[in-house]
């Protein structure tokens, strides 16, 4: 466990010291890649100024109202086609047709339709992220076992009954696990918006660093978006532990 | 069938039933064909037959999740034409509310009956007792062992308080010496609540220490064979096996059985030559 620890470390260690050996010494140009101590001195700065913290704020606030959106929409609707087959039905053509299509695809159309301000942005987050709400429900109330909703049934359960509390529960952690796969998928929809078209947010400082030839700018940015991404993570599975406790005991 | 239904009607009877089920384009396979029994109320009676017998369609069309193709089945005399809540199931899954804590578990049929809440409180601590869970009301079912889980599922069924237990090979998942000790759970519980029950197994043994008739069931298609009426005295106890009575009634039974199974081999045997 130890060592394991220590191995982590140690390789970050060694990467970062590679790194800077590698930018101080001039085996690689600045022109190409900034040192380790620029990098963090320009964190320093934006966060000094304030920009970091409202371009994390900015890029958040469009994930989570795009994702709360999709989730929303989505949600209800998987559960519906799962036990109501027209809706499946109707609905199914769609989802094939829309699955393939990268959320990039929509910023022609959106620009057209809503402008480059923040309904664009949530808009794509929305279209980049409600599909695979839908296809995860529907696949989680799908697998619930037959032999449960029997069992309730047998108990004098009706059918409002079974859904809200056999249905819903036992798929419940199959919804949840496709939120956190999609939460994922809508932080790179978000920012691939930023980068076409903005002027707040990560993506578009990556894009200013570049214009600027800030290339320190451009890593601060990739940075913060892990550190984001990393740090919403953290907090669903919290969520997911207060949200499902008997899922602990699972094997 | 026996003599104490034919005084009062049976509180569970089929009548004539049969049950088709359609294998893709060839005729469809009766899994139960013309099949009559009656259960007294409370009676412990065991179907007891190999896999593949239909034993489990028969006591699925008991509990109304499937519909008879012909015939009917009747409890109280009346057509089970949907999943009956008076016919409770134990299942051999257990068939737990992984969500639910013990407590949450034995609860559920008292909440869709609407009783209220410092109630089913009570009722549960009482079934939670009986089948010695306490302690364990707020466990989660993964939490507990195979034997404590098919426990709490008799709890939850018991507390719905249903005229009839049906029971589909409960203690088939467990291992040999847990399966003991809940036989011996079952036959005080049962006797002291004179339960009727329907119990499935496929083992002489088990349909021995527990049952008071044993219906040998037939396959392809599923039929009663011959009912036994099983004489060893109650109150009974796994040690039962032991007496010279037990011995005599497992040969008598076993002789029946293997008719069967030898049948079955050969009827395979022949498609799989054929």
């Amino acid at each position: 466990m130890l060592a394991r620890v220590c191995l982590r470390i140690g390789s970050v260690a060694a990467f970062l010291l590679l790194w800077h050996v590698a930018t101080t010494w001039g085996w690689v140009s600045g022109v190409f890649l900034p040192s380790p101590a620029e990098v963090v001195a320009q964190a320093i700065a934006l966060i000094r100024d304030g920009e970091l913290w409202s371009s994390i704020l900015v890029s958040s606030g469009r994930v989570f109202a795009g994702f709360a959106l999709a989730g929303v929409v989505a949600v209800p609707l998987g559960i519906v086609m799962a036990v109501w087959w027209p809706a499946k039905a109707i609905v199914d053509p769609f989802i094939s047709l829309l699955r393939p299509l990268p959320s990039i695809t929509w910023i022609p159309l959106t620009i057209l339709w809503l402008g480059i301000g923040e309904e664009q942005k949530v808009a794509i987050v929305f279209l980049g992220s409600w599909i695979y709400i839908l296809v995860y429900t529907l696949a989680a109330v799908t697998r619930v076992d037959p032999v449960l909703v029997r069992a309730a049934r047998n108990l004098g359960a009706g059918d409002v009954a079974v859904m809200t509390q056999v249905i819903l529960p036992a798929a419940l952690p199959g919804i949840i696990s496709g939120l956190k796969i999609t939460l994922a998928i809508s932080w790179s929809c978000v920012l691939s918006a930023e980068l076409v078209a903005a002027q707040s947010g990560l993506g578009a400082l990556i894009w200013q660093g570049k214009d600027w030839g800030n290339l320190a700018l451009v890593l601060v940015g990739m940075v913060c978006i892990s550190i984001t991404v990393l740090v919403t993570d953290a907090i669903v599975a919290r969520l997911e532990r207060i949200l499902l406790p008997w899922e602990r005991h699972r094997r | 069938m026996g003599a104490a239904s034919a005084l009062s009607t049976p509180i569970l009877a089929a009548e004539h039933v049969t049950k088709l089920y359609p294998v893709g384009r060839r005729a469809p396979v009766a899994a139960v064909r013309d099949l009559s029994m009656e259960v007294a109320e409370g009676e412990f009676v065991c179907l007891l037959g190999a896999s593949g017998c239909g034993k489990t369609t028969m006591l699925n069309m008991f509990a109304g999740f499937v519909q008879p193709t012909k015939g009917r089945v009747l409890l109280q005399g009346s057509p089970i034409t949907r999943i009956e809540p008076r016919c409770g199931m134990v299942f051999q899954s257990y068939a737990l509310f992984p969500w639910k804590t013990v407590q949450g578990n034995v609860e559920f049929g008292l909440k869709m009956q609407g009783v209220s809440a410092a109630e089913r409180r009570r009722r549960a601590k009482w079934f939670i007792e009986l089948v010695h869970l306490q302690g364990f009301e707020r466990h989660y079912p993964a939490e507990l062992s195979g034997g404590m889980q098919q426990r709490v599922s008799l709890a939850r069924v018991l507390a719905a308080d249903p005229v009839v237990l049906l029971m589909d090979e409960p203690f088939a998942a467990l291992d040999a010496m847990t399966r003991q000790a809940m036989q011996e759970e079952l036959l005080r519980i049962q006797e002291a609540s004179r339960k009727t029950v329907v119990f499935i197994t496929h083992s002489i043994d088990e349909a021995l220490i527990l049952a008071d008739r044993i219906a040998v069931m037939s396959a392809r298609p599923g039929r009663v064979k011959t009912v036994l009426k099983n004489t060893l005295p109650r109150p009974r106890h796994v040690s039962v096996q032991l007496s010279t009575e037990y011995a005599a009634l497992k040969a008598e039974v076993w002789g029946l059985v293997e008719e069967e199974v030898q049948g079955h081999i050969e009827a395979t045997v022949t498609r799989a030559g054929g």
